[in-house]
């Protein structure tokens, strides 16, 4: 079921034109430079540390590192992060 | 973001998050809706958290649920800057009383100076001031402005011309111009009298010394009069000769005056408006109606406030609005002949002294013309003629 729902989607994604974001439930990141990272569509925080953020998507993790990092504000599923970004990795697990 | 304003205005404090456990309670946090903003970790097990007053007793369940310990370290925002500021109110009262003292002293007067009067007019003029109420101590907004204040002064002082009021900041100056009472010549060498003017010799009064002319000679001006050299030819006595001679004068008036005149009056109605000024921004306090009158003059009173030597930006306006009438006032020729010989009359009377007397008068020329009757008057006077001329003593006789 789960399969077929994201097939689709992703055929939605590709011949209807919506965004991808909102079809499939991804997160939508914006970054400044190397001064803000904005996350939308996650799904809350697995850790936070100076130098890390780990947090939880739909499928897998988010792991931003860098350093110096202050979360500015966060809502239930966004969350504006300060800091120098160095890095923005997914994992699949 | 949006609310940062919001939070500052209600108050919210800083909290330290100590535990090893600090992510689970973000995201609990964020499911019960409260909110945390600018989340820094400081070490390993310590996080620093924003949250606002009213979900601090909230979170601190969250916390216990969580096995995780709270310390307050800062509280920020306008309740506690409030409160912070109230524990110090001495401090802020007398900040807030100095600068009233300061405000109420530069609107005081402090100095009343009288220039240019003799030590009793000035005397009378304090007096005087007192009554309307300009003295030391009395608040300057309180008095009617420097023009009423001068008005009325000079209507009470009889003895004097004229009154500048002027005022620089907290002092009054008041210049004063008496009224130059000539002083009587008493002793008097020996003179003749002159004719002043062209005129036939009317009647005299000779107290002394010997009369040159009779009754209806004419004369030029600076004939001579009265003679100062009396007793014999052979032996003449100089004396100072006095009198009055009364001579018939002709004066010659022109007057114009218009056939149609309009002018404005007042009605009487009027209304008052009260303004205070803030900026050069004009705000209505009392008196709203404009009067809804047809005609209307405006007048405004600014009384500006001051602090030290500087002018506020506020001052208190009121504005006079009354009504005014259109009158037009038309004459016939014969009319305006009657108006322009009584304003000749008044004008003549100006120009002569007080002894003088009009004999006669006589329309010498009238004629209309662009709307005017202008008239030439005659007139026949009859005044004292007589002036003193000094008889230079001659030595060595």
């Amino acid at each position: 079921m789960g399969k077929l729902r994201q097939q689709v989607s992703k055929w939605m994604m590709q011949n209807l034109e919506l965004p991808a974001d909102v079809v499939m439930d991804l997160p939508r990141i914006t970054m400044i430079g190397q001064l803000h990272i904005y996350i939308e569509n996650h799904r809350g925080v697995k850790a936070f540390s100076n130098e890390q953020l780990k947090l939880k998507l739909k499928h897998g993790t988010l792991v931003i590192s860098g350093r110096e990092f202050v979360i500015k504000t966060i809502l239930p599923e966004e969350i504006l992060l300060e800091g120098t970004i160095s890095s923005v990795d997914f994992e699949n697990d | 973001m949006k609310s940062k304003w919001g939070n500052n205005f209600k108050g919210y404090v800083r909290i330290e998050i100590i535990g090893q456990e600090s992510s689970s309670f973000i995201n609990t946090c964020i499911q019960s809706g409260i909110q945390i903003w600018d989340i820094k970790p400081i070490d390993g097990d310590r996080v620093h958290v924003s949250i606002s007053v009213p979900d601090v007793q909230r979170a601190k369940a969250i916390l216990k649920q969580n096995k995780l310990k709270i310390r307050i370290k800062e509280k920020k925002g306008t309740p506690f800057l409030l409160k912070k500021m109230w524990k110090r109110n001495g401090f802020m009262l007398g900040m807030v009383s100095f600068i009233f003292i300061l405000f109420l002293l530069s609107n005081m007067i402090w100095n009343i100076n009288v220039i240019g009067a003799n030590p009793k007019t000035e005397y009378e003029l304090r007096k005087a001031a007192l009554e309307i109420g300009v003295k030391k101590g009395k608040f300057i907004f309180l008095l009617p402005n420097v023009r009423e204040v001068q008005r009325q002064l000079t209507e009470k002082m009889g003895n004097v011309t004229w009154i500048g009021v002027t005022q620089y900041g907290t002092s009054y100056r008041f210049e004063v111009v008496e009224k130059e009472i000539p002083k009587e010549k008493l002793i008097t060498g020996p003179r003749h009298l002159v004719a002043t003017k062209q005129a036939v010799i009317h009647s005299l009064f000779v107290e002394k010394g010997q009369p040159v002319v009779t009754v209806n000679d004419y004369v030029r001006k600076g004939t001579l009069l009265v003679s100062g050299y009396i007793g014999k030819e052979k032996k003449p006595e100089l004396v100072s000769a006095k009198g009055e001679i009364f001579g018939e004068v002709w004066y010659e008036t022109r007057v114009e005056i218009p056939l149609n005149t309009s002018f404005q009056t007042y009605t009487g109605k009027f209304e008052n408006r009260h303004y205070v000024s803030l900026f050069g921004l004009d705000i209505p306090i009392y008196g709203f109606s404009d009067g809804e009158f047809q005609d209307k003059t405006e007048t405004l009173n600014e009384s500006p406030l001051y602090l030290a030597k500087w002018k506020l930006p506020v001052s208190y306006i009121k504005k006079e609005i009354r009504e005014t009438d259109g009158v037009k006032r038309s004459y016939t020729k014969a009319e305006a002949i009657e108006v322009g010989k009584k304003m000749a009359k008044k004008e003549l009377l100006k120009k002569l002294p007080e002894d003088a007397k009009i004999k006669g008068e006589k329309v010498w020329q009238q004629k209309v013309s662009n709307g005017k009757v202008k008239l030439t008057m005659l007139y026949k006077v009859i005044e004292n003629i007589a002036s003193e001329q000094p008889i230079p003593i001659q030595q060595g006789e």
